[in-house]
This record gives C-alpha cells, sequence and structure tokens, in this order.
C-alpha cells in the first residue's frame, strides 16, 4: 500500500513543487489587471472589515433628524432617507455582500466539483443521469429560481448563501465534469485502479487535484457571480430584512431618490459593486493564464 | 435641479452623451420635450371617446368582482369597481368639506324615516334596467337581503345584530317601492351612512333563474366570484346596472372597462374605455407616469419636490385626501402574542415608541398626518399617548420587564398590578412579528423606524413583508382555535390608509365585538356600548365619546395616516373628483382637446 500511494501521488507532488507554485505566482504578478484586481479586492477587504473599526456608526437604529443630508462634514458620503450614514452603511453592506458572495461562490465550486469529477470519473449511467439533471436545472432561469425560493422563505445570511449556491453549482460541475473525463484515462488513474485503489480515492486523490486550476479560476467567477446575485436579489427587494444592508438593498433604496438628486445613494454602492465583480474576474483572468500548462512551461 | 441642455456634436462623442444621459436621468436631470399634453389645468374643448388609463395602488390586483364581498378582499379597488357595475342604492359622495349620502350616482331616491324612525321606505328611481333590459326592481334588492340574510357569517360586512339583524322585514310595496322594518329606531343619519350603504341590487333574472334556495344560490355565486381568471368571461358578471361593464380582467390585476350602453342613468360616460394598471411598486408606477403612459397616476412622496416638473410635462398634481385612519393590527387571539398584546401598559408603551411627527416630516415627506383615534382628528381633543420612549421605557420596567442588552425579558410573571400581566410566561421574550403589505417605500421606511425605535427599548420587532392581498388575506378575524390565528402577530395594510370610514364615522365594523373588519379580534364591552350609543342618537357628543374611549384604550397602534396618494393627472382629462371614501366615477371624465374653453 505504501508503494502505490507513493506512486500514485506523483503527480500531486509535482504540482505542489514549489518551483511550479513559483511559476505560477510569477505569471500571476507579469498580468498587470489581475494584479490590480487583487490589490483592488484586498482594498475593498480592507474597507468592510477594518473601515468600521476607523469609521464606527450605527448601521442599527435609525436617525430621522439626519435623513437625507447631502456629503459633508460628519458623513463624508452623506445619509440615507432613514439617517444612516452612507459611508459606514457601505461597509456594513460591503459585510454582507462579500461574506455571502465567498460563501456562496466556495460552496457552489465545492459541490459543483464533487458532483463534476464523480460523473465524469465513473462515467456510463451514472454520469448520464447526473449530467441530465444539470442539464434541466440550467435549462431552467437561475434568477427566476432565485426569485422564487427567496419569496417563500425569508432569507437570512445562511438562506442566502444556501439559495445562491443551490444554482451556481451547475456550472462548475459541467466543467470539472469534463477534466474528469479527460483525467481518468490517465496512467496514474490506470495504475491506482490496478493496484485496487477505489473510485472515491481516485475523484479526491487524483481528479480533483489535478483539476484545481480550473477549479481555482472558476471559483474566482462563481463569487463574482454570487456577489451579482446577492445585489440581483437585494434590488428585487428580496434581500435579508432591514436593518441588515448589503450593496443591492442600498442601490435599491438610492433608486426611490433618483428624481430628487439624491447621487449619493446610488453610486458609492454601485461603484463597489462594479469594482468587487470586476476585481474577481480581473484575478480569474490572472488566475487562468498562470494554471494555463503552457504557460506554466515557459 | 432644473433642466439641462443636451446638444450632441459629432458622431465620437456618441457613446459620451449616451453615458451622460444615463447619468443625468439618474441624477434626476433629463432633458425637455416629454410632455404629454400641450393644454393648460383649464381651457380646452370637450371631446368624446378615448382611452383613460389609470394607475392602480402599488402591489395591489383587484380580486372581487361579485358585489358582496368575502372576508379577505376587502381592498378599496375591489369595491370602487364593483360600485361602476353594480352601483349601491346609497353612495357617499363630497359636498364641500363633509361626506352626504345624496349622491347623483345612487340607484334610489332619498331614504324616508316614519314610524319613530322604525321604519325605513326607499324608492328605486325611475326607468333603470339591467344591460339585458329587464328592468331593475325590488326584487333584485330583495335578492341581495335574501343572499346575506341566509349568509351573513360569509358577508364581510357582517357585524352581530346590524345588517340584516336589525331588520325584521323586508317589504315590496311595488316593482320600485320597498320598506325596511327596523327592530328598534335608529338614528337615521348614521343607519343610512353606514347600513344602507351596503344595499345592492343583484340582477336575480339573471344570477338565480331556477329560483334555488339562497343558501344554494349564494355557494354557486360565490365560487363563480373565486374564480378570477373568468371574471371577463363568464356571463354571470355581464349583466350589470351600473355605468360600465367589464371588458378585460386578468389575474396580474389589469382590468379595462368599456360603457354598458344599456345604461339609463343620468351620468352616462363619456370615454370609450377605462384601463386599472396594476403595478407592484410605487417606483415602477412612477416609472411608467414620467414615461407618459398612465393618464391619471400618482407620485411617490419622496419625489413630491419634484412636482413642479410633472406641472411642466402637461399634469396637475392634485392630492388626494382620504376619509381614513392609519394603524397597525394587533392581534389579541394569538397564541403567545396575544397575552402580550392583550396588556394596555404594554399597548400604551408600544405607542409611545412611534414618533409620529417625525414619521410624518420625514419618511412622509409632509404628505402624512399622525392619527389620533378612531376618528377624524377634528373630533379628537389631542394625542394620549404621544411619542415618549422614556415613559414608554419605565413603564416596561414598572411591570417586570428587565434585560439591558438584546430583548427584555418577564421577570415578575402573574397578574398583579405590577407583573407583567395574565398568560405572560416568566422569562419570555418581549418579541414581536409584523406581517406589513410590500410596494411603498415610505411604508418599509416607516416599518423600518419603528423597530428601530422599538429596539431603543429592547423591545424586538420581526418585519415580513408581503403584497396587499396576502395581507389582506393573512389579517382576517379569528377564533383562538383557527390556524389563522397563529399565522400573524401584528398587520399592516395602510400604506393608503387602514379603515376609510363610513360617511358617520362610527366604529361597529372595526372596533366593535365581532365587526367584520375587526381584524385585531378587539373586544371591550365599554367600547360596545358607547358603539351603540353612535348608531342610535344623533347627539356628536356619542361619537366623541367613542373616539375618546378607543383613542385611551389602543385597540391598534396609531400610525401616520397619509393621503390616499398625490394624484397626477393629465391637463386634459377632466371630470375628475377625488372622492374622500375612494370611490371611483369614471363616467364624468372626459377628454378635451386644445381650442375653446372647455369646461
Amino acid at each position: 500500500m505504501t508503494t502505490t500511494d507513493t506512486v500514485a501521488a506523483q503527480p500531486d507532488a509535482a504540482l505542489a513543487t514549489p518551483g511550479l507554485t513559483r511559476r505560477t505566482l510569477t505569471v500571476f504578478a507579469r498580468n498587470k489587471l489581475a494584479l490590480t484586481g487583487a490589490l483592488v479586492l484586498l482594498a475593498l477587504l480592507a474597507f468592510c472589515f477594518v473601515g468600521p473599526l476607523l469609521h464606527p456608526t450605527d448601521q442599527i437604529h435609525t436617525d430621522l433628524t439626519q435623513a437625507g443630508l447631502a456629503p459633508g462634514a460628519g458623513h463624508p458620503l452623506g445619509t440615507t432617507d432613514l439617517g444612516y450614514d452612507v459611508l459606514g452603511r457601505l461597509m456594513h453592506g460591503g459585510r454582507t455582500s462579500l461574506e455571502v458572495g465567498l460563501a456562496a461562490g466556495l460552496l457552489a465550486t465545492l459541490f459543483g466539483t464533487v458532483y463534476g469529477a464523480v460523473a465524469g470519473y465513473f462515467g456510463g449511467w451514472a454520469d448520464a443521469a447526473m449530467m441530465r439533471i444539470t442539464d434541466a436545472a440550467l435549462a431552467i432561469p437561475a434568477l427566476f429560481l432565485l426569485v422564487v425560493v427567496a419569496a417563500i422563505i425569508t432569507p437570512s445570511k445562511a438562506v442566502l448563501i444556501l439559495i445562491i449556491a443551490s444554482v451556481a453549482w451547475l456550472s462548475p460541475a459541467r466543467l470539472i465534469r469534463g477534466e474528469a473525463l479527460a483525467l481518468r484515462s490517465r496512467d496514474y488513474v490506470h495504475a491506482m485502479r490496478l493496484m485496487g485503489g477505489g473510485g472515491a480515492r481516485a475523484v479526491f486523490r487524483h481528479i480533483v487535484p489535478n483539476a484545481i486550476g480550473t477549479v481555482i479560476v472558476n471559483a474566482t467567477f462563481q463569487i463574482a457571480d454570487a456577489i451579482l446575485y446577492v445585489a440581483y436579489l437585494s434590488f428585487l427587494g428580496l434581500s435579508i430584512p432591514p436593518p441588515a444592508a448589503d450593496w443591492g438593498s442600498m442601490l435599491s433604496s438610492g433608486i426611490t431618490y433618483t428624481q430628487v438628486g439624491y447621487w449619493w445613494l446610488i453610486f458609492p454602492p454601485g461603484l463597489a459593486i462594479v469594482l468587487v465583480v470586476a476585481a474577481f474576474n480581473f484575478i480569474g483572468d490572472g488566475l487562468r493564464d498562470a494554471f494555463d500548462v503552457r504557460l506554466a512551461k515557459r | 435641479m432644473g433642466p439641462c441642455s443636451t446638444r450632441i456634436r459629432g458622431p465620437l462623442v456618441r457613446s459620451l452623451a449616451a453615458l451622460l444621459l444615463g447619468v443625468l436621468a439618474l441624477t434626476g436631470c433629463v432633458p425637455r420635450g416629454n410632455v404629454v399634453t400641450e393644454l393648460g389645468a383649464t381651457g380646452g374643448s370637450p371631446v368624446r371617446g378615448g382611452t383613460a388609463t389609470m394607475a392602480l395602488p402599488p402591489a395591489s390586483t383587484p380580486n372581487w368582482i361579485f358585489p358582496i364581498g368575502a372576508p379577505g378582499y376587502l381592498a378599496s379597488y375591489n369595491s370602487a369597481i364593483q360600485n361602476l357595475l353594480y352601483p349601491r342604492l346609497f353612495m357617499p359622495e363630497k359636498k364641500g368639506g363633509a361626506l352626504t349620502m345624496e349622491s347623483p350616482h345612487n340607484l334610489a331616491g332619498q331614504p324616508r324615516y316614519s314610524d319613530g324612525n322604525r321604519t325605513v321606505t326607499i324608492r328605486i328611481k325611475k326607468g333603470r334596467a339591467w344591460s339585458d333590459g329587464t328592468p331593475v326592481t325590488t326584487r333584485d334588492v330583495q335578492f341581495w337581503f335574501e343572499l346575506i340574510r341566509h349568509n351573513k357569517k360569509e358577508w364581510a360586512g357582517y357585524s352581530p345584530g346590524l345588517m340584516p339583524d336589525d331588520v325584521t322585514s323586508f317589504d315590496r310595496v311595488d316593482d320600485r317601492t320597498f320598506r325596511l322594518r327596523l327592530d328598534r329606531a335608529y338614528n337615521p343619519t348614521w343607519f343610512t351612512a353606514n347600513e344602507l350603504r351596503n344595499v345592492v341590487a343583484l340582477p336575480v333574472h339573471a344570477w338565480n333563474p331556477a329560483g334555488e334556495d339562497p343558501k344554494t344560490a349564494f355557494a354557486r355565486l360565490m365560487r363563480h366570484a373565486k374564480s378570477l381568471s373568468q371574471f371577463a368571461t363568464d356571463p354571470l358578471w355581464k349583466t350589470v346596472d351600473g355605468p360600465w361593464t367589464i371588458e378585460g380582467w386578468n389575474t396580474s390585476g389589469r382590468v379595462s372597462l368599456v360603457p354598458n350602453t344599456k345604461y339609463r342613468g343620468p351620468d352616462k360616460p363619456h370615454l370609450d374605455r377605462v384601463v386599472l394598471k396594476p403595478f407592484t411598486t410605487t417606483d415602477s408606477e412612477f416609472n411608467v407616469l414620467r414615461a407618459g403612459g398612465i393618464d391619471y397616476g400618482y407620485l411617490p412622496p419622496s419625489v413630491m419636490a419634484q412636482s413642479g416638473r410633472f406641472r411642466k410635462m402637461g399634469y396637475r398634481i392634485d392630492p388626494w385626501e382620504s376619509w381614513a385612519v392609519t394603524y397597525i393590527v394587533l392581534n389579541f387571539h394569538h397564541p403567545t402574542a396575544g397575552p402580550l398584546l392583550r396588556q394596555s401598559y404594554l399597548r400604551q408603551a408600544l405607542q409611545r415608541l412611534i414618533d409620529q411627527k417625525s414619521l410624518s416630516d420625514v419618511v412622509w415627506h409632509g404628505s402624512a398626518a399622525p392619527t389620533l383615534g378612531p376618528v377624524p382628528a377634528g373630533l379628537m381633543d389631542g394625542d394620549p399617548y404621544p411619542y415618549d420612549p422614556g415613559k414608554a421605557k419605565a413603564l416596561l420596567a414598572a411591570h417586570g420587564w428587565a434585560g439591558r442588552d438584546g430583548t427584555l425579558r418577564c421577570v415578575r410573571p402573574g397578574s398583579g398590578p405590577r407583573d407583567c400581566g395574565e398568560g405572560i410566561k416568566d422569562g419570555q421574550e418581549l418579541r414581536l412579528s409584523l406581517l406589513s403589505q410590500s410596494g411603498s417605500t415610505e411604508t418599509s421606511n416607516t416599518m423600518q423606524a419603528i423597530k428601530s425605535e422599538f429596539d431603543k427599548a429592547h423591545v424586538t420587532l420581526d418585519i415580513r413583508q408581503q403584497p396587499l392581498n396576502t395581507v389582506l388575506g393573512t389579517t382576517v378575524p379569528c377564533k383562538k382555535s383557527e390556524p389563522v390565528c397563529g399565522q400573524w402577530q401584528l398587520g399592516f395594510f395602510g400604506s393608503q390608509g387602514s379603515w376609510y370610514f363610513p360617511a358617520d364615522p362610527s366604529g361597529e365594523s372595526v372596533f366593535a365585538t365581532n365587526g367584520p373588519s375587526n381584524m385585531g379580534n378587539w373586544s371591550d364591552p365599554k367600547t360596545d356600548r358607547l358603539i351603540r350609543d353612535t348608531e342610535y342618537s344623533d347627539d356628536p357628543a356619542a361619537l366623541r365619546d367613542y373616539g375618546h374611549q378607543v383613542a385611551r384604550q389602543l385597540p391598534v397602534l396609531w400610525v401616520p395616516n397619509p393621503a390616499y396618494q398625490v394624484s397626477a393627472i393629465r391637463n386634459d382629462l377632466r371630470g375628475v373628483d377625488q372622492n374622500p371614501t375612494l370611490t371611483l366615477a369614471p363616467q364624468d371624465w372626459y377628454f378635451v382637446r386644445k381650442g375653446g374653453t372647455g369646461a
């Protein structure tokens, strides 16, 4: 068994060598857009999670005496129609958007990866059945499903994560299933099977680790999409109930005041959504280049 | 921000200009040119025909056509449409600053009271007929009376002891005259305004040709009334005696009315068609209004400051003041919240946490006014429980509620004067949930501000928003044993007013024990007695005493009462009279064209 493990683990070990990791990081660092995306993301994370320490505000209780103030002293980005400080709300709302987006994106990627890897590795009727389920689910517009579910259930952070992940896993599942179909015919997989290795071992020790590049790249896009889903749902009024906020719900509230020129209720959350989604997409593009075998072998 | 000039030079800058236009639109600065009519608010020559489109309230879909209302289907727009098809015998009409029951739209002449106000004689106006040519007779009114007499529990307008219980006999004198003998003497003003307003003629020849007994006929009619998708095609609803008939009625709430060509009343329609259009939110309505897609819409309170722009676009702005009060309903029969809400001190504390003035001024942008009690503000002396969070906290602390962080808990259970109150368990949290209507930014903000104030006093309020029809269908009067009673604790359906008074604003429907609109199941013997006084006596003091009693007892939590809507009406659409009881009379509407003096 010791010999088997060593042989089977070789490709994984090769992937984890410091040389290859360094080359991957080097290629990523050379991509200016990806690097900018990473910096923007770090800045947004710091803004949302460290910012409230530097600019503490009450985002629970309304203050009608401070409602609808334009940007100025004390409120750099003005106040909302209920007197919440917009800068502080942007930080607190960003936490929700990022936490839900990250968690939903990662959960969808995790489930989709395992689902796709199992379908691709085992093939046959299992693959056919599992992929038909995926195809059927993909045929239903995701936003429609999300709206229906969110209208039935009162959304909380956990619920939002689950309902977004429940529609977002389909894309990684198909992608990883394609990878698994190619990887299952590799020599090291055959060798492992000849030595008595089971399906679970093949999936978790060989298929998934060798598709990790695709998984990570896809995860970044999944997170970006999940953040957008949060924004869509919130914009449609299906977000976590107030006083909690996220960027989508802030944008939705701000639209009401478009006609009276309360620009500070619209542009900051809109810009934040654009920035974070663009940042994740740039990072994803950079990682795809970095994991690309041809580039890695340069 | 005024209108801005946007001149575009050269194709290279078009994309930038498009982006700029988008930004300008977002910031409320749009170019001129979106003018729907060149006419001013007066002048012009009347023309026949045309289609007028009116916006329905946000998240509201008409869903009841049968003139006998069922619980859960009492939205004002339902009865407004019914009255256009099946006009009541008596309808309230604005006359100066007051309401009168002498409306030209009435199907009957003024009632005559005799026998010491124990008998009422009513005569249907001459020449009225159904759309199939059959005359409207007292048999049609008797059909209505027999339906409600034998099915009163199913009728949403039923109050025990009142119509039909208070009518001992219905006598048909001839085809146009009938007589009601009453079980005692009533205040004639009250009886006409609050009892006779329910009376309607129903086409017995078309709806009950086989002469079924009232129970069987009613069950059959109710089955038809619940087929929303069939309202426009069901032959049953084609026989009408009002000025309008249904052309279309879809399940999303769009209703299209065309004139009843056989209508013989004095108020024949001038227009070819009236379309009532539903919207999910005030914002979506506002966007269509801005695009000129509605002839008669409304401005959200948040854009009241922009009304000048709409005047320039060819609309006149006319607030539709409502004869109403607005409140949060408390479900006294809820298994866990009921014992809390039954405590008078607790209701007083909650009321003192609602800052009605700030909510009216800030959230409603001045388009609402504090509600002081169950009768018009002029009859009230003042607010018995004004906003005072300090007193609210002291009241709760004095009755055994403690806990600095999070939610208050009862630490002194019991029914003594300093205890939490009967039915409240040791350690029970002061946590309530509110089912509120969706679609209105102002309502959402009001509830959020109230939640915030409650939270400061460590009272937890969970808010759930649903469309109006869902809220109305859930917050219905119930018995403690009924499952529906456990589905809601506090309810709100008052984005455009919770309760529209009848012409005589007594409260037998809404605050009397077992009243049909007593959604929270309030019961107080003294209130019942004072309500009865208003029914029997025309002394203004009776109404005042009833108002003060209910204001002090707090069977509901009063919140700001908004105007029904701030209407934006195309300048070339005339004849619109905004009745404070929310009846519609589109038969009086007409378009004008440029030239002449018009109307």
